[in-house]
C-alpha cells in the first residue's frame, strides 16, 4: 500500500513539474510533430536557419524606404524612415480596425524588408525578359516534355545528381572562401560517399542514409559576404535574372567548375555546349519550370515579380553564410 | 486498505484529466494550428472521391473552405499596398482586399492540383512577443528536393492567422508590393485594379 501510495505520489510530481514546463514540454512536441507522415525529420543545420531569421528581424535598415519615388533609382536611405512609413500605414486602418497598436505595427512593418533593386538598365531588362520567357514556353518546354515522357523521372535525379557531385568544388571552395570549414568538411565527405557507395555520384546515399546535406554555396554569396554590393540588375538571355555582383560569382563558379575544365581541354565547343545544355534541361526538367512559373503566373507584372523573387532569394542565401555581417545588403 | 486505493486511484484519475486541457490549450498556439490545417488540406487532396480533372472545381473548393479561414487577407492587402494603402478610400480597400484574395486564390490553389504525395514537415516556430510569430515549415518534393516555406502569423484576440507566407526566403506578399509599387508610380491606382481585373478575366477564361 505504502509503495503505492509512493508510486502515485511520484507520478504525480512528475506530472506536475511536466505541467509546469508545459510550454517546453509542447515546444519539444511540436518540434517532431511532422505534419504528413508523423515521421521525426531529421532538421538540417538549425543554426543556419536561425541566423537567416534573425538577421532578418533585426536589420530593418534593410528595409527599403515606401517613400522611394521610384523602385529603379536608387535613393540613399533616409534614417528615422521606418517611423515616417509604420505612421503611414497605421493611421487609418487602426481606427478602421478598431486597434491601437500602432508600435508593433510598425514593428511588423520594419520587418517585411523590401530590397533595394538597381534597374537603370529597365527597359533592355524587359526585352531579354521577354525573350528569355518566349523561350522557355516555346524552346525549353517543349524541350522537356519530350525528355520527361521518355526518361522516368527517377533517371533524371540520377543524372542530376551526378553533375551534382561533379561540380563539388564549386561548393567546397566556396565554403572555405566563405569561412564555413565546417561545411568545406560536409562537402568532402559527401563527395567521398557519393563517389564511391553512391556509385560515381548517380546516387545520393550522404543524404539519403547519412543526412549529410548538400552546401549551396556560390561564389557570388562569396563576394556579397565580402561586402560586395549587389549592383545593377541584369538580365541575361537564357541565364535569366542576375546582377553586377552575381554576374562575376558566375563566372568565378565556371573557373571552379570541373565541368569547365574538361570543356576546355577535352570537349570541342559544341560538344561542350550540349553538355551544358543537357544538364540545364535536365535540371528543368525535374523541377518542370515550376519555380519559374509560380512566381511569374500568378504576378501582375511578371518581369518585377521575377526581379523582386531573384533579389530577396540572393539576399537570403547570401545571409544562410555564417558569420555574415548585417551592415550591408 | 482497497477503499483507499480506490480514493488514491480516483484522486489520481481527476488529477489527469485536470491535466488534459494544459495540452489541450497547447493546440491554439500558431504552429499546431497551421499544421492541423495544412493536414485538413492535405486530406482534400488526397480524398480519392476527389481526385481526377473532372473534380477540379469540386475539390478546389473544399480545399478553399478547410484552409482559407486561416489567410489574414486584408492584413496581406494592406501590407501589399504598402504607403499606398492609406490613400484608398474604405470603398476601394474593400474591392482591393477582394480582387487581392482572389488573385491569392487563383495563383496558389491551382497550383495543388498537380499535388503528387509532397510531403510537409513542420520545422520550428517562433514567438515574436504576444502578437507576431514565424512558422518554419518545409515541403518535401517527389524528387527530393526540399522548400523552405516560412509563414508570418498575426494574432487577432487569439486568433492566429497567416500575413505572409516566405518561399525560399522570397516574401509573397513583399513580392506583389514590388508589383504594386511599380506600377503605382508610374501610373493610376486605377490604372493598377485594371490590370488585376484584366489578369483575372485571362485566369476564368484560362479554367475554363
Amino acid at each position: 500500500m505504502r509503495k503505492f501510495v509512493a508510486v502515485t505520489f511520484f507520478f504525480a510530481t512528475v506530472l506536475f513539474v511536466a505541467i509546469s514546463w508545459g510550454e517546453n514540454l509542447s515546444v519539444l512536441a511540436r518540434e517532431q510533430y511532422s505534419g504528413e507522415t508523423g515521421i521525426d525529420e531529421k532538421v538540417p543545420d538549425k543554426d543556419i536557419i536561425i541566423k537567416n531569421d534573425e538577421a532578418e528581424l533585426t536589420s530593418p535598415e534593410q528595409a527599403v524606404s515606401e517613400e522611394t519615388p521610384s523602385i529603379n533609382t536608387p535613393v540613399p536611405e533616409v534614417p528615422g524612415d521606418e517611423t515616417v512609413r509604420g505612421a503611414g500605414i497605421s493611421d487609418n486602418d487602426i481606427t478602421e480596425k478598431g486597434e491601437a497598436e500602432q508600435p508593433e505595427l510598425e514593428l511588423a512593418e520594419a520587418e517585411t524588408e523590401m530590397p533595394l533593386v538597381k534597374d537603370p538598365l529597365e527597359s533592355f531588362n524587359r526585352a531579354v525578359f521577354i525573350f528569355n520567357d518566349k523561350t522557355f514556353h516555346y524552346f525549353f518546354k517543349p524541350i522537356y516534355t519530350g525528355y520527361n515522357s521518355m526518361v522516368p523521372e527517377k533517371a533524371r535525379v540520377s543524372v542530376r545528381n551526378f553533375y551534382t557531385n561533379i561540380k563539388m568544388p564549386v561548393r567546397f571552395f566556396n565554403c572555405l572562401f566563405q569561412a564555413n570549414v565546417k561545411g568545406a568538411g560536409t562537402e568532402m565527405l559527401r563527395f567521398l560517399i557519393n563517389s564511391t557507395v553512391g556509385v560515381a555520384g548517380f546516387l545520393d546515399p550522404a543524404k539519403s542514409k547519412f543526412h549529410i546535406e548538400k552546401q549551396d554555396r556560390d561564389f557570388g554569396q562569396t563576394l556579397g559576404k565580402y561586402k560586395m554590393e549587389s549592383g545593377t540588375y541584369f538580365v541575361w538571355p537564357f541565364i535569366g535574372p542576375s546582377n553586377t555582383r552575381d554576374t562575376l560569382g558566375l563566372l568565378g563558379d565556371a573557373a571552379l567548375n570541373p565541368l569547365t575544365w574538361v570543356s576546355y581541354f577535352f570537349l570541342t565547343p559544341i560538344e561542350s555546349l550540349g553538355n551544358y545544355t543537357y544538364d540545364t534541361v535536365n535540371d528543368v526538367s525535374i523541377d518542370k519550370g515550376n519555380t519559374y512559373e509560380s512566381v511569374t503566373k500568378p504576378a501582375i507584372d511578371p518581369y518585377i515579380a521575377l526581379q523582386d523573387a531573384y533579389t530577396q532569394n540572393r539576399m537570403k542565401k547570401i545571409k544562410e553564410s555564417p558569420d555574415y555581417d548585417e551592415t550591408i545588403d | 486498505m482497497n477503499y483507499r486505493k480506490t480514493i488514491s486511484a480516483v484522486c489520481v484519475g481527476v488529477f489527469l484529466m485536470a491535466c488534459a486541457p494544459v495540452f489541450l490549450w497547447a493546440g491554439d498556439e500558431p504552429g499546431k494550428l497551421l499544421m492541423k490545417t495544412i493536414d485538413s488540406g492535405l486530406t482534400v487532396l488526397k480524398d480519392p472521391s476527389l481526385k481526377g480533372p473532372e473534380k477540379t472545381q469540386e475539390r478546389r473548393q473544399r480545399l478553399w473552405e478547410e484552409i482559407s479561414f486561416i489567410f489574414n487577407f486584408e492584413e496581406m492587402s494592406m501590407r501589399a499596398l504598402g504607403q499606398h494603402w492609406k490613400k484608398r478610400t474604405p470603398d476601394e480597400k474593400k474591392e482591393f482586399v477582394e480582387l487581392f484574395t482572389h488573385i491569392l486564390k487563383d495563383a496558389y490553389i491551382g497550383k495543388t492540383d498537380t499535388y503528387s504525395g509532397e510531403k510537409i514537415v513542420f520545422l520550428r516556430e517562433k514567438q515574436d512577443g504576444n502578437k507576431y510569430a514565424t512558422v518554419q515549415t518545409k515541403i518535401i518534393l517527389t524528387t527530393g528536393t526540399e522548400v523552405l516555406v516560412d509563414y508570418r502569423m498575426l494574432n487577432n484576440d487569439g486568433k492566429w492567422t497567416i500575413y505572409d507566407v516566405i518561399i525560399e526566403g522570397v516574401s509573397l506578399v513583399n513580392n506583389y508590393r514590388s508589383q504594386f509599387h511599380s506600377i503605382l508610380v508610374k501610373s493610376s491606382y486605377e490604372d493598377l485594379i485594371q490590370k488585376i481585373k484584366e489578369k483575372q478575366g485571362k485566369e476564368e477564361i484560362s479554367t475554363k
